[in-house]
Parts: structure tokens; sequence; C-alpha cells
């Protein structure tokens, strides 16, 4: 969103700019334009030379012969007249007919300010007289009346520098409104585009110049939140699906596992009889199993797992996981190591405390299930900076560099859509992940350090 | 397994599958519980109840004229006995839902004979206890009626706090018990900081039960997760 102002404002800026170098070439080109023209523009210097240039010898006048070349061949007529008569004591070779020889004040005073006879005429003074200088008709005008209030001139730089100021203003204004009238009109198309991809519902306003756009953006949130809601409609229905599955599986099989427990504890039955039993016993338990482990990861793939999430203190909710497998291991085949620093007796995080159980229990079993001939199994909580880390290793057979690389990333067969022929293990794993993804934390799969398979579950410590 | 008194108990299950009331008796009176009676709906476990008087009701959920739950809030009305919930619906929900009406414990089909009878056997025993046993020891015997260990004739009082472990102990008797677990039976609902104390008593218990208390037979540590009371 703060792109969106910063583009317009940046637009803005350069149309701003923009008008400012039009108006600074504008007036060098007219500057350049009229320094072209100086050489004729500059006839009040012209008749001061060549007045300038009068001399006179013996009672004869003339100017240099420069000069009058120069006057010739800018097809001026020029004419001396003496200070004190008005008579003319000299004038260019040519001169117009109708060009008096003789001046009064009044016609000095006129010529002066303007034209003699339609010629401009401009004047220089000379030692004793006048210097007129007569250019071709049309080629000068000249404002005859010029004349300025002294107050007014003085006042110039200080009103040039007000209206300067002003049209800063003005400009700055028009800027303004225009940069807070586009952003009004664009903010709520922005942000409307913006949540979009959030998922939230998004209604604007379909009115003024970007109603259009506006309307567009409507119907694309609600047609993302038409789709959002048959998705979810559609995974709630595959969870409720299995979890109808496995509910209605329950019954029967509980018909199963207790006969088959019953019968393998038969004293009646033949050896071989009772050991068939058991194997059923064996299945019907990893049935069981998998039915909790399907229902759950759907549930949690789907979300629809609520967390009761509390401050939990990890190293005695994973010392009770361990100790309640220790105690239910007659057998000893799988002794368990617990491996937390002495030191380290509480270690703060946000959990949902069964859910957490579970995937300790998931991972501890897991190297049950891989290790049938027993396996010592090492548990361990450590902190680690603001992560509380739970490790589950075990010294069994462990899983080759390539079993990993497909453990890792390996999408299960309830969200993968390819062939689920490589996804076919059990579900323990993924459950483990996905409780530790909803507990923002993660989950590292690889070799353990006693040679074994090794888990460490990444949580973040409570604050 | 357990002790002969609590098979006389009487023992009420209702569930709506006639195949898995037969298993389940079959499997009570193979543990020893002599009264067990059935029931196949709501309606039928009601008129039970009221002819029996059980001690312990096992009861579906998903009943053909009602559920598990409004069931066992009829029963609680004609008398205060505990409730077993044996059925397929697995959910938390369900579970908090029925420890929440007062249920003593909830058991998720499938399950294993052997699992069911342990969770019926402990109902039995914490809800209709018998006189505190002498719990027996290598070198000697602890009273927790008194709250005294015998020790070559020697009658030693235990403090409040031994009690609350020894008894922590002894309940899980064979089994480790977690030393989060053992702080909380002696220091209640927040118990964390109290592991150097927990120390300071099992040496004393120690002192107290064992003939050699620096190489302990009868309540023996289990490094970095708790301790173990081996009873003879």
């Amino acid at each position: 969103m703060k792109s969106i102002p910063k583009l317009i404002r940046r637009f803005l800026m350069i149309m701003l700019l923009s008008s400012i170098l039009f108006l600074v070439l504008n007036i060098g080109f007219l500057l350049s334009f009229t320094l072209q023209h100086t050489p004729n523009g500059r006839p009040w210097s012209t008749a001061q030379e060549a007045a300038d240039s009068m001399e006179e010898t013996e009672g004869i006048y003339a100017v240099s012969e420069e000069m009058e070349q120069k006057l010739q061949d800018s097809g001026i007529w020029a004419v001396y007249i003496d200070n004190r008569t008005g008579q003319a004591l000299w004038h260019t070779d040519y001169l117009p007919e109708e060009i008096p020889l003789e001046y009064t004040f009044s016609q000095v005073s006129s010529l002066t300010r303007g034209y003699l006879s339609g010629y401009p005429t401009f004047t220089g003074e000379g030692e004793n007289g006048l210097m007129i200088l007569g250019y071709p008709k049309d080629s000068f005008w000249k404002h005859m009346y010029a004349s300025w209030d002294m107050q007014m001139i003085k006042s110039m730089p200080r009103t040039v520098l007000i209206v300067l100021a002003g049209n800063i203003i003005l400009v700055f204004i028009i800027y303004v409104g225009a940069n807070s009238g586009l952003l009004r009109s664009v903010k709520p198309i922005a942000e409307g585009i913006q949540k979009l991809p959030t998922g939230e519902a998004v209604n604007l306003k379909e009115t003024g110049i970007l109603s259009e756009l506006a309307a567009d953006i409507n119907q694309t949130s609600e047609m993302l939140q038409t789709q959002k809601y048959l998705l979810l409609k559609k995974d709630a229905a595959r969870a409720n699906w299995i979890a109808g599955v496995s509910h209605d599986i329950r019954t029967p099989l509980s018909m199963v596992m207790g006969y088959a427990d019953q019968l393998s504890g038969s004293e009646n039955l033949g050896k071989e009889e009772r050991t068939k039993a058991g194997v059923i016993v064996r299945q019907s338990r990893r049935i069981k199993n998998l039915i909790n482990d399907l229902n759950l990861a759907s549930k949690l793939e789907y979300n629809m797992q609520p967390l009761s999430v509390k401050e939990e203190n990890a190293v005695a909710l994973v010392r009770q996981v361990a100790v309640d497998f220790i105690n239910t291991d007659i057998e000893g085949r799988y002794p368990i190591e617990w491996e937390t620093p002495e030191e380290l007796t509480f270690c703060a995080i946000r959990a949902d405390r069964d859910l957490l159980k579970r995937a300790v229990s998931n991972l501890i079993q897991n190297s049950m299930n891989h290790n049938e001939e027993g396996c010592t199994i090492w548990i361990s909580v450590v902190r680690e900076g603001k992560n509380c880390e739970i490790s589950v290793e075990d010294n069994g057979h462990g899983a080759t560099d390539e079993e990993l690389r497909k453990l890792s990333p390996a999408p299960r067969y309830m969200v993968c859509d390819n062939s689920v022929e490589e996804q076919r293990h059990g579900l323990g794993l993924q459950i483990v992940k996905q409780i530790a993804k909803s507990h923002g934390g993660r989950t590292v799969i690889g070799h353990g350090t006693h040679g074994g398979f090794g888990v460490k579950m990444i949580l973040p410590c409570a604050k | 397994m357990s002790a002969d008194y609590i098979k006389d108990k009487k023992i009420l299950l209702v569930d709506d599958e006639p195949e898995l009331r037969e298993m389940v008796v079959s499997i009570l009176k193979e543990d020893g519980f002599r009264n067990v009676e059935t029931a196949g709906s709501v309606r039928e476990a009601v008129e039970t109840a009221e002819k029996m008087n059980p001690e312990l009701a096992v009861l579906d959920v998903m009943l053909p004229d009602g559920d598990g739950f409004e069931l066992m809030k009829k029963l609680k009305k004609k008398g205060d006995y505990p409730i077993l919930f044996l059925t397929a619906r697995g959910e938390d929900e369900d579970k908090f839902h029925g420890f929440g009406l007062g249920a003593d414990d909830y058991v998720v089909k499938p399950f294993l004979p052997r699992e069911l009878l342990f969770r019926i056997n402990a109902i039995l025993r914490r809800c209709y206890k018998e006189e505190e046993p002498l719990v027996k020891l290598k070198a000697c015997e602890i009273d927790l009626a008194r709250a005294e260990v015998i020790k070559d004739g020697e009658h030693i009082p235990l403090t409040a706090k031994e009690y609350e472990l020894i008894s922590a102990l002894y309940r899980n008797a064979g089994r480790i018990v977690t030393i989060d677990a053992l702080c909380e039976a002696a220091w209640g609902d927040n118990p964390y900081g109290y592991e150097n104390s927990l120390m300071a008593h099992i040496r004393r218990i120690r002192e107290k039960i064992e003939e050699n208390p620096s190489r302990p037979v009868s309540l023996v540590t289990v490094k970095g997760l708790g301790y173990r009371l081996n009873t003879e």
C-alpha cells in the first residue's frame, strides 16, 4: 500500500519538475532569440557612436568613412543638426526627400521619442550638435510614451519575489490537491487489491472515476470468497467423512481386538493358535493407531483440530511421556535414556498439552515400530536461544540419506494428488510435523547421534 | 491383579451392540468380576440400575434412545457411583464433555481388554478404598493409615509432605513417578522450582525407610526422570 501514494507523488513531482523545466527552456529560448537580434537592436548606441565619430574640419562636418559605410550598409540615413540653430550641419548622401534640413524643438522632441515621416529615428548627442539616425520604415517599433512610476520600479524586486512565492504556493496547492484527490480515489482500490490475497472479503464503494475497477475487485473478492467457502466445505466434508468412517470402524474393531486378545492368552488353545490370535491383536492395534492417526492428521491438515494452548513446562511434559513408556515397557526391550541437562528443570512453551504429548509419543513409538528387535531411545529437552528443542533418537536401523530425503518433504497421500506409492508409510511423523507446525515450530528429521534415527522438534519458547 | 473386594462390586454395562456387551462381560468375568448386568438402551439402563444399584457404570455414548451423557445425568440422580465411558466417539470435545459432566474415565474404542480392566480396577480402587494398607518394603513397613514407618519395631512418624510423597509413590508402586508429578503431589498445582526440596524430602524418607539410605533399594532414583517405590 505504501508504494501507491509514493508512485502518485513521484508522478506529480515529475509533472511539476517538467513544468519548471519547460518554463526555464522557454525563457532560455526567448533570451537566445532576443540576443540573435541584438546587432539591429542597439540603434541608440549606434546613434551615439555616429555622433561621437563626427568631426569638424574648417567648418566642414563629416563622420568617419567606416561609420558612413556602416550606415549605408544598414540603409540608415543620418542628419547632424546644430544645437543652436537646428540646421543640418551634415547628412548622409542618401536622405529621403521628406526629411527636413532644419528642425524645431518640437520636431526634435517628437523624433527623439518616435518617428520622423514614418522612419524610426534615434539620436546621439554630439559635441555641438545632435545626430539623428533614421532607420528604414517598419524596421523598429517604438513605444512613444514609455514611463513608469518610480515607486513601482523601486518595489519591483519585492513584487517579483511576491509573485514568485505566490506562484510557488499556488503550484504547491495544486500539487497537494491533485495528490490527495488521486490518493482518495486510489487508496481504497489499492487496499482492496491488497486484501484479496489474504482471503478477507472486500466490499468497495463503486463510485467515482475508478468505480469500474472497484466493481471488478468486488466481483473478484466475491468469487474468491465463494471458492474459499466451497473449499472449506469440501475440507470439512473430507475430515468429517474420515471421522465418520473411523467412528464406524471402532466398535467392530473392539470385538476383533478384544476376542483376539482373549484367545491369545487362552490356555485351551494350542501355541500356534495363540500366536495367530496374537498377530490379530497386533494388527488390530495397527489399524486402531492408523484410524487415530488418520483422524488427527486430517483434522490438523484441514485446520479442524481445536488447539487448547496454555503455558506448559516442556521438560515435565516430555518427561511424563518418557516415564509412561518406561512404565509400560515391561520386557525392557526399549530402554529410554533421559539426556536433558540436569540444570534444565523448566522450559516454558505455549502448547496444547495433549497434542504435544501425542507428538512425543509418536516419535518414541516410531522408534519402537521400526526396531522390532529392540533399541535404546534417547530423549532430551534443550533450550537453544529462543527455542525449545525436543529430541528423540535411537540406535536402531536408522534411515539412509535417500530415505531421509524422501521423508523430509514428502507430501502425504491425504494432500497429494500424485501417485501415492511412495507415501505409504505411517502417519506418525506427518502428525509430528503438523503438530510442530501448529505450534509455530518445525521438525528436523535426520540421523541420530547414537547411530539410528533422530527427530528434533523445534518449538518457540513462551515469552 | 487386584484386591478381591473389588471383584464383588456391581457393574452395569450399557451398549447397544449385543456382541460387544457379550465380549466385555466375558472379559470382566474372566478377570473375576461376579456382578455384571447389561443394558442396550437408556430406558433399559435406567430400569436395570434401579434394580441392581450398580457401583460402577460403563456407558456407551451413542444409544438408540438417547445419548450416554444424558443417561449419566439420570443415573447420577439415583446414586453417586463412578461412571466410565466406553465409546467410539474419540474426539477431545466428547471426552471433555464427558469429564465435564463428572465421568471418572473415558475409554475410546477399539480398546484392549487389559486396558479396560486396568481402568475399571483403578476406578474401583480409588472410589471404594479399603483401609489404608500396610506397605511392605525391604527394610520396613509403612502404615499409611497412621502415617508412620515401622522399622525394627520402632515407629517413626512421617511428616505431611513425606506422607504425600510416599502415597503418590505407593499408588504407582513399581512404576516411575516423575519429579514433576511428585512435586505436584506435595506442593500442588504450581510445582515448579521445588526440585531441590523434593530431593531433600526423598533423602529424609530414605533415612526412615532404607537400611542403607546411601544405597537405596526401596525408593530408587531413575536419573533425570523420577523415583520408583519397590514394594515386597
